[in-house]
């Protein structure tokens, strides 16, 4: 809202930051650990006096220059480039706050740049003991810009008592920075082993590649190990909504984690194994599936804990979308678009109505929803869901999907942006009630469950269920499919969604009107008096007379107060009542 | 619409303004300066290709050597300049930045091709024959476009009457062409750092080359030639420059603000003075006037920026939530961070005395 939105439709920012920082994040762990794998490697050529393994190292380190001073150093600029483009809010919030935490890291990377430049340029021109100095500073330069960026982003997920106390060391040691120092310096000594690993197969002299093989190997194999506690102990303090993302409440991080992350290092280190059990085999292939293996692990590592901050980009602090959570109480009482920076429509009017709501996607929704794009597309997840039904979803979406930001503005801002995305994305009709139909059951589908999947396509999933297993699925909906989560409405909507879901495969029934009459009852009467104890009043009534007696409780009996209910609702009792009592319709 | 309604609210510094608009000047000029090493560099490379014989064909491939470096500082010395650019001018800069987001973003390629293709031509000197001074041109366009680009966010960011465009183009394709001050200022950018590079080139030429003077005489004479014609020519561009400029910022210049009056000045008498000495291809004298000369347009570039951000944006008004020990623990990384560097530098000697 502060700033301008960068807006194509089709292509959302988030696909490109995860782009830049994947590859960012491996290139410069790589570098991290590559500098500690050089010197070790090259010490172990000083000791065992082999000018093989020294050429070795040689080789390495020109790699290592070009790929992590141009693509590393380029890579981590562009970061900066990307995230300032997407999420200037937050960009601008994490420069001010870290700024001379930044520009250390900025120092440290310039020694690195000159320790690399030294250390290549001096392999045999400089005495053993200073090459070798040279190249522990190289490495201390890299770790130590891993140690002051890991407190910067791990900020992000865990500020911790930063939000109280604004103090710059409050949020660089925040909770999980340990952890995470820990488990990228394993990593980034992982992945220096698993490249120093596949390299040394292509060594010419056996004896020679041997011994790299294996020592690259165990290298690697040793990191693997040890990163798997430190990745455990980063998990187990994460707070608990992020802690909750992770196990279980969203299912596509948990499998992330589970199947992207701990198996892979399972594979790799089995691969590993293997391979050390036999390093005379020039298994390449095998090699290069554990690089792959590695890489997967570490991905899986970083995906979650960018997801798992959802729906925050910095957690607790800042929404996705730019929105500081201190200020949604505010905004919501004054109306966003007045205090948007970036609008043209400054309050909702008749005649606006859509183009404001496009503002409000523009500067709530779009900073994860494509428009007609392969990335969170809005149109496809709207295009199920009435006017109404969308209005309602807006209000609670934060509760009903912990990982979407609430919607930040008045009411009618809220109609507009509803408006925006039924009427303009699908050209629907904007009537108020969603039930067209006057199908409660059909409305509660809409807004709850219509944005991931339409009636149409959960049909044939359902052929065959009596109304009962259907009842018992909205209670358990994440043991059906882990990616949904728990609906959690009182019963009563629960038997009406159910007797809409029923009707869809059995058109002729009307167990709906049955579940909701039944719902309703125990609502609005059972707490005074059960169906056993009205029933002998209510001997001989009919239907009708039963239907009457709903419009006018407080005449039958002055304790009662009058049922506010809809018409379709009292129908729906009365005929649940005539049914148990044995009435007639 | 009002533009100024446009304007991001600045978020609260940690430190007195005034300690990053000191870091911001400090650094800056560094950056100019590896920059200008850059371009000049490449470009002279490039001219000695034209020349026939073994000293221009050396010279060429010597400087090759250094062109990597030079890249890898000039991204290394931005870093920090723009780090702190973001803390004073950030909700400017990123608000230009979107509109021009396409353009920005295409800087990270166009440095890593750019960057690749001066390895190629360092580490495939001798097999790529007359292609070579091809794969420099295409450097020098490279980088230059890059400067084109930050000329365009940099008018941009100061210019928020221009940025209600953006209601009717949100997609990051937008430039700040229609600038009357964009093509002269990027051109006396442009004139000023080929010319200060023309002056690197010459110094590594009678310091770095000396051991054959062929090879370091035939530089000296390209790159202090460069320097001359080119800040020659800048007395035009730079006029052309600040002719350009709104009446309100020029008068700044001329009398107008004490501080912008006696830079102009100063730098006018140090151009001038530095034209004589390059005349003469005196390097060293020619260095030590150009190196102020150098904070002096980027003091004289500041002060441009603050006239045109005066009706909309005051630093010192910016609210401060003061924290030492960060500011600390940098300057102390800083002080360390250069010590060690000069100690490895320092081993680097002793290995070419022995």
């Amino acid at each position: 809202m502060n700033y301008p939105v960068w807006f194509v439709p089709t292509f959302g920012g988030g696909l490109l930051i995860a782009l830049v920082a994947i590859i960012h994040v491996f290139v410069s762990h790589f570098a991290v650990g590559g500098g500690l794998y050089l010197v070790m490697a090259e010490r172990k050529a000083i000791k065992e006096k082999s000018q093989a393994i020294m050429d070795f190292v040689k080789k390495h380190t020109k790699f290592f220059m070009l790929l992590t001073m141009v693509f590393g150093g380029l890579t981590g600029v562009a970061i900066w480039f990307v995230i300032s483009l997407i999420h200037p809010a937050a960009t601008s919030l994490l420069i001010h706050t870290f700024v001379f935490g930044w520009a250390a890291e900025w120092v440290f990377f310039l020694v690195e740049i000159v320790a690399l430049f030294v250390y290549f340029y001096t392999f045999g021109k400089m005495d053993d003991r200073t090459h070798q100095a040279i190249g522990w500073i190289y490495f201390g330069a890299a770790w130590m810009s891993l140690f002051l960026i890991n407190g910067i982003i791990d900020f992000m997920l865990t500020p911790g008592s930063w939000i109280s106390n604004s103090d710059f060391w409050s949020g660089f040691f925040n909770p999980t920075f340990w952890p995470s120092l820990f488990f990228r310096s394993f990593m980034s000594f992982m992945l220096a082993g698993c490249y120093g690993f596949l390299t040394a197969t292509f060594l010419e002299d056996e004896a020679t590649r041997h011994r790299m093989v294996r020592y690259s190997g165990t290298w690697a194999l040793i990191s693997l190990i040890l990163s798997v506690p430190a990745g455990w102990w980063y998990l187990s303090v994460l707070p608990s909504p992020a802690a909750k993302l992770v196990s279980g409440a969203s299912p596509t991080i948990k499998r992330a984690v589970m199947t992207g992350g701990f198996s892979l290092a399972v594979l790799a280190g089995v691969l590993i194994a293997l391979i050390l059990l036999n390093p005379k085999a020039r298994i390449r292939c095998l090699i290069v599936a554990v690089m792959l293996s590695a890489m997967g692990y570490m991905g899986a590592f970083e995906w979650t804990r960018e997801a798992a901050r959802r729906p925050y980009v910095i957690n607790e602090v800042m929404y996705s979308n730019g929105i500081l959570k201190k200020d949604v109480e505010r905004i919501n009482q004054d109306g966003f678009l007045k205090n948007a920076k970036w609008v043209q429509n400054k309050e909702v009017t008749e005649t606006n109505q859509l183009e404001a709501g496009r503002e409000l996607f523009l500067h709530q929704c779009f900073a994860c929803h494509t428009v007609g794009g392969f990335n969170n597309d809005i149109v496809s997840r709207t295009k199920n869901m009435s006017f109404g039904a969308m209005r309602k979803y807006l209000a609670t979406i934060h509760e009903k999907r912990y990982f979407m930001p609430p919607f930040v503005g008045t009411d009618t801002e809220l109609k507009a942006l509803a408006a925006y995305l039924t009427a303009g994305l699908h050209k629907k009709p904007l009537t108020d009630d969603a039930g067209a139909t006057g199908d409660h059951g059909k409305v509660l589908y809409e807004e709850n469950c219509a944005a991931c999947h339409s009636a149409d396509s959960i049909k044939p999933k359902m052929k065959g269920w009596d109304l009962a297993k259907v009842r018992a699925s909205l209670d358990k909906l994440p043991a059906l499919n882990p990616a949904m989560p728990d609906y959690t409405a009182p019963p009563a909507d629960k038997d009406a969604m159910a007797g809409y879901l029923f009707k869809l495969n059995n058109s002729g029934a009307a167990p709906a009107a049955k579940g909701q009459g039944a719902s309703l009852y125990e609502e609005n009467c059972a707490a005074c008096h059960s169906m056993d104890q009205i029933k002998p009043k209510m001997t001989g009534w009919t239907r009708d007379k039963i239907r009457a007696a709903l419009d006018k409780l407080s005449a039958l009996n002055s304790a009662m107060p009058d049922y506010t209910g809809t018409p379709a609702e009292k129908d729906a009792m009365a005929n649940y009542m005539a049914q148990q009592t044995g009435g007639a319709k | 619409m009002n533009p100024a309604t446009l304007i991001p609210t600045a978020d609260t510094l940690t430190a007195h303004w005034g300690w990053f608009q000191l870091l911001l000047m400090l650094t800056f000029p560094l950056h100019l300066i590896a920059m200008n090493a850059m371009l000049g560099t490449t470009l002279t490379a490039f001219v000695a290709h034209l020349f026939p014989g073994r000293a221009h064909r050396e010279l060429a491939h010597e400087l090759a050597k250094a062109l990597p470096f030079l890249v890898a500082f000039t991204i290394n010395l931005g870093v920090a300049p723009l780090l702190f650019v973001n803390v004073i001018y950030g909700h400017l800069l990123y608000s230009s930045t979107v509109l021009m987001g396409l353009f920005w973003l295409a800087v990270i390629p166009i440095l890593i091709i750019a960057y690749y293709l001066a390895y190629i031509y360092d580490f495939s000197f001798k097999k790529l024959g007359n292609l070579a001074m091809f794969v420099l041109l295409i450097v020098l366009v490279l980088l230059m476009s890059v400067g084109f680009i930050f000329s365009n966010n940099m008018t941009m960011m100061i210019s928020p009457a221009s940025w209600t465009r953006w209601f009717s183009t949100p997609g990051g394709s937008l430039l700040n062409l229609a600038d009357p001050t964009l093509l002269s200022r990027y051109l006396h950018m442009m004139t000023g750092s080929l010319a200060v590079g023309g002056l690197c080139v010459a110094l590594y030429s009678s310091v770095v080359l000396k051991h054959d003077k062929e090879v370091s005489e035939a530089g000296v004479k390209l790159g202090m030639q460069l320097f001359t014609w080119l800040t020659g020519l800048q007395l035009l561009v730079g006029t052309w420059f600040l002719l350009t400029l709104p009446s309100v910022i020029m008068k700044r210049f001329m009398g107008g603000t004490t501080v912008a009056t006696g830079l102009l000045a100063t730098g006018i008498l140090l151009a001038f003075a530095s034209l004589i000495t390059g005349y003469q291809r005196r390097v060293m004298p020619t260095l030590w006037l150009t190196l102020p000369l150098v904070y002096v347009m980027s003091f004289m570039r500041d002060s441009v920026r603050t006239g045109y951000l005066t009706p909309y944006f005051d630093m010192t008004k910016v609210p401060a939530n003061v924290q030492w020990s960060p500011l600390i623990f940098f300057l102390v990384t800083l002080v360390l961070g250069i010590g060690v560097i000069v100690w490895m530098l320092s081993r680097l000697q002793i290995f070419k005395k022995s």
